[in-house]
């Protein structure tokens, strides 16, 4: 990674509220990127095209193509960069939309920049060079549990998984992020889409769900490990079905 | 008086109708024609009896079903109106939302950038403080802001319906609560009935259920003190649940309980304690999309106690144990006694 002229990641953020941009953009740059700001749609597709950069920060709403076409179109052209949402509703559908769209991430504002620097790192650095991310893949697989994406089903060998709607999307989330550290703060807003007073035991009591039917030790997972004090990982390898 | 409509005339026509259908051509063939009847008197005053009976079973009806058609149309017209303004107040909720949400993120990355480039602490000197003061009260606003928008997301979202386990989910919740300020100066219990039969799992979202009632059971110890006992307890009533959170502490005022349900509905008594004043609120939503219903009871300088019903899944098999032990006579208490 790195194909910025002084070796920084270089990074395409897009958004049409100058608040947003002159406070992002320093802040990024503090932390070691070289940020290039869009203020619209076209910009963003311009810039993208012009600079190939190594990710992109793309608001959802924006005059011109929007974030969703940008991101649409993009990935009609054949460029898979890294590409994180700025989403703004917080219901699931959302969600699922910004993931089935291609975007290799998403957040929902107001977000902890912190946040979205632990994202942007970890999509740059997952980044798959002109392939696309696991999370704009139909179908994955990791060892013996295989997953179709589109129809929200999930298989162990030749059993399918009977799994709550959160825990399905608890585990397509974690299917598409393999290897990241992801706290319970973060899996909490991918399950309830914003800081919901439910408690991270929510979190836990999801992936003991899916431990359960996964017939996962937690001593030596084969799938979600914990990372005690700090939250899960997908330590399966995770590959494309078909 | 209401007129009368086109199926009224016609029922009152119907038999001058056939009256005439019949005795026209009678009269006209047969004008000599008699009938002659050897009766008692006390059956024609039954049978006249019966008829006007007839008559006014007649009118009474046509009365009660127009009385429907209007009592109808006016529930409608008042759900339309209800419908309408809680759509428009999800609207309204859904811009405040989104009108806010950029400035908040703007201000959250300002302050981190204010804090990275100045070299502030929070709490270290002057400027620190007020930078963490600020942080504090960003964090707040996005807080209110999305607990509003919860409460709207709530009352439409598709909920997850599975068995709840009562037990496990108190006891997680008192565990919960352990964590706030000041609980373990509380004597905090939950008791759960093992006889005669162990509780039945209610149908619901855990999660849900969880932060209705954590937010019952953290209302309970903000609003007590050291040394005040804080109850939850669980029953069975056969068609349902009771979830009652009671505490021993400052209780509401009177003229204050009506309002407890409502959003940002802060007491006199809150207002120097953190929150949102959407506690209640949220637990009133998340209740009644469960189908059940909450109430409150409270005296000043005794306590409170807070109560949640949620219906039992109905049908066979759901809660074989009740189901069958109802059959077989548990019922109500007069019965027994």
């Amino acid at each position: 990674m790195g194909g910025g002229q002084d070796g920084r990641p270089v990074v395409v953020l897009a958004d049409d509220d100058v608040a947003i941009t002159s406070n992002l953009a320093p802040f990024l740059e503090r932390a070691g990127f070289a940020v290039h700001v869009a203020a619209d749609g076209t910009a963003a597709l311009e810039l993208v095209r012009r600079l190939d950069p190594d990710g992109c920060v793309l608001d959802v709403l924006m005059p011109g193509p929007d974030g969703r076409e940008v991101l649409r179109r993009l990935r009609a052209e054949g460029r898979w960069l890294p590409v994180i949402l700025l989403t703004q509703v917080g219901e699931s559908r959302e969600r699922a939309i910004a993931l089935d769209e291609g975007a290799d991430d998403y957040l929902n504002k107001p977000f902890d920049p912190y946040e979205l620097l632990a994202r942007l790192r970890a999509v740059v650095r997952r980044a798959r060079p002109g392939r696309r991310p696991l999370s704009a893949s139909p179908g994955l697989r990791a060892g013996e549990l295989r997953m179709d994406r589109v129809a929200r089903r999930a298989w162990l060998k030749d059993t399918e998984l009977t799994l709550t709607p959160k825990a399905m999307l608890l585990l397509d989330y974690l299917i598409t992020h393999p290897d990241e550290l992801m706290t319970r703060e973060r899996l909490l807003e991918v399950l309830w889409g914003f800081d919901f007073p439910v408690g991270t035991r929510a979190v836990d009591n999801r992936v003991a769900e899916l431990r359960r039917a996964l017939g996962d030790d937690s001593a030596r997972p084969q799938w979600i490990a914990t990372i005690p004090g700090q939250g899960y990982r997908f330590v399966a390898t995770v590959e494309e079905v078909r | 008086m209401r007129r009368l409509g086109p199926g009224a005339w016609a029922a009152l026509l119907a038999p001058v109708l056939a009256g005439a259908i019949v005795g026209v051509p009678l009269q006209v063939a047969e004008p000599g024609m008699r009938l002659y009847a050897a009766t008692s008197p006390g059956l024609v005053a039954g049978i006249a009896g019966l008829a006007c009976a007839a008559v006014m079973a007649g009118v009474l009806g046509a009365r009660w079903h127009a009385d429907r058609v209007a009592a109808t149309a006016a529930t409608a017209a008042l759900e339309g109106a209800a419908a309408s303004a809680a759509r428009d107040r999800l609207r309204f909720l859904a811009r405040l939302d989104h009108e806010l949400k950029n400035p908040l993120t703007a201000i959250r990355v300002g302050l981190v950038n204010l804090e990275q480039t100045t070299g502030m602490r929070a709490g270290g000197d002057e400027g620190g403080t007020a930078l963490a003061s600020v942080s504090a009260q960003a964090d707040r606003i996005t807080r209110l802001v999305s607990d509003l928008r919860k409460l709207a997301d709530l009352e439409t979202q598709a909920l997850e319906a599975a068995p709840v386990e009562l037990p496990s989910l108190l006891a997680e919740v008192a565990e919960a609560i352990g964590d706030l300020p000041g609980a373990s100066e509380r004597s905090v219990r939950v008791t759960v009935p093992q006889a005669p039969w162990p509780l039945p799992p209610v149908e619901g979202d855990r999660d849900l259920l969880f932060v209705a009632l954590q937010n019952l059971a953290g209302n309970a110890v903000k609003f007590s003190a050291p040394g005040d006992t804080v109850e939850i307890r669980a029953s069975e009533d056969g068609e349902g649940l009771l979830i009652e959170v009671a505490d021993t502490g400052i209780g509401i005022p009177a003229d204050e309980i009506g309002q407890v349900w409502e959003e940002l509905a802060r007491g006199r008594a809150a207002r120097s304690l953190p929150g949102t004043g959407i506690g209640l609120a949220l637990v009133r939503v998340i209740t009644a999309r469960h189908g059940g219903r909450v109430a409150i009871r409270s005296r000043q300088g005794q306590g409170t106690v807070v109560s949640l019903w949620l219906p039992l899944p109905a049908g066979p098999g759901a809660a074989p144990d009740v189901a069958g032990s109802r059959q077989r006579g548990d019922s109500p208490g007069k019965a027994v006694a």
